[in-house]
């Protein structure tokens, strides 16, 4: 049952202080009484109300202390810089395919234009005429499946897309979490994380290897 | 005849390019923007005889780029072609209220983005013949 739906308090279940005060004549004593009631539920929601700020307060201090000393906001950072390069990553195997089909579509071209000239100079039942014919079939099919690997390249920017909604959330997680870290005091006085060096490649690796007499 | 590519995905642009060139549009220079704002810049510079655009970009979406593109005097008419992964009713409605003359739903391939384009260039056609 609903709080709304309970009957109002009738008069015969006060308590029989503030009965006998409803029905005197004394307003100044009514009111008094009124007030110190008020006052004592007012102390009562203060207190709980401060011992909840001080457990939050306690609450947030330890959840920022844990979060800094396990590194949280850094580790999320690279946890987008890897989404980051994932979608880069993804992006250049894209184009690469692309550069192999736009290559390959002239030559597959050639090939037809050629066994086209083939078939125009020699009989139709010579050996080089069956294979000229299979060229130009092998042309037109390579030219189709080319085409049809540009557009499945388009998974790119399909996937690309939800990974970039996955970094902007990120982003914003990481950047509450710092105002949290912050906000607690717990990044004060701590030594920052040292930055771990990445080489870009095989070639900067033999490079600092070299240097080392490998 | 000069078309406006404008996808935030270089892979996607790339590949409109290429099917652009594939369904015949071979003397036709094409051009393009990452942005909706960087398109508004060029729309404004020289003319273009239609957009294909994505919806989904940074700065100026491509529904904003389609609201300004009619709202503008001196590019109201131009035909915008929309490519896009939204696929939401919602949206697509919004475009059409929009004036987009045609909407294609990623993934595509070239038999459907050739339909639309016929469809487009046949409409101006059709207005051409009729003014």
């Amino acid at each position: 049952m609903s709080a709304a739906a309970l009957p109002l308090v009738s008069a015969e279940q006060l308590p029989p202080e503030l009965h006998d005060l409803l029905n005197s004549a004394d307003g100044a004593a009514f009111e008094q009484a009124l007030d110190a009631l008020v006052r004592q539920r007012e102390q009562h929601l203060f207190r709980a109300l401060g011992q909840l700020a001080r457990d939050l307060h306690d609450a947030v201090r330890r959840l920022g202390n844990d979060l800094a000393q396990e590194g949280v906001p850094g580790r999320v950072a690279d946890v987008r810089k890897h989404l980051n390069d994932v979608l880069e990553m993804s992006a250049q195997a894209a184009h690469r395919s692309i550069d192999f089909a736009e290559r390959m579509s002239p030559e597959a071209d050639a090939l037809a234009q050629n066994a086209e000239r083939v078939l125009d100079a020699v009989a139709a039942d010579a050996p080089a005429a069956a294979l000229a014919r299979q060229a130009g079939s092998f042309a037109a099919s390579c030219r189709d499946g080319l085409n049809d690997m540009v557009m499945a390249q388009s998974w790119q920017d399909l996937s690309g897309q939800r990974i970039k909604k996955v970094v902007n959330f990120i982003e914003s997680v990481e950047s509450s979490l710092l105002e949290l870290v912050h906000l607690t005091g717990a990044l004060s006085g701590r030594e920052p994380p040292p930055v771990v060096e990445k080489i870009s490649g095989q070639d900067e690796a033999d490079r600092l290897l070299s240097e080392f007499g490998f | 005849m000069k078309i406006l590519v404008v996808d935030d995905f270089s892979t996607m642009r790339r590949i409109v390019r290429n099917q652009l060139v594939e369904l015949g549009f071979t003397n036709t220079l094409i051009q393009e923007a990452d942005d909706g704002n960087s398109a508004l810049t060029m729309l404004r510079a020289q003319p273009f005889d239609l957009v294909v655009t994505d919806w989904n970009m940074p700065n100026m979406t491509g529904i904003d780029l389609l609201r300004t593109i009619r709202a503008e005097a001196s590019l109201k008419g131009l035909p915008v072609l929309m490519v896009t992964a939204e696929n939401n009713r919602d949206q697509i409605i919004a475009a059409a209220q929009a004036g987009v003359n045609g909407y294609i739903v990623k993934p595509f391939n070239a038999a459907t983005l050739k339909e639309k384009l016929t469809k487009i260039f046949e409409r101006i056609a059709a207005a051409g013949a009729g003014a």
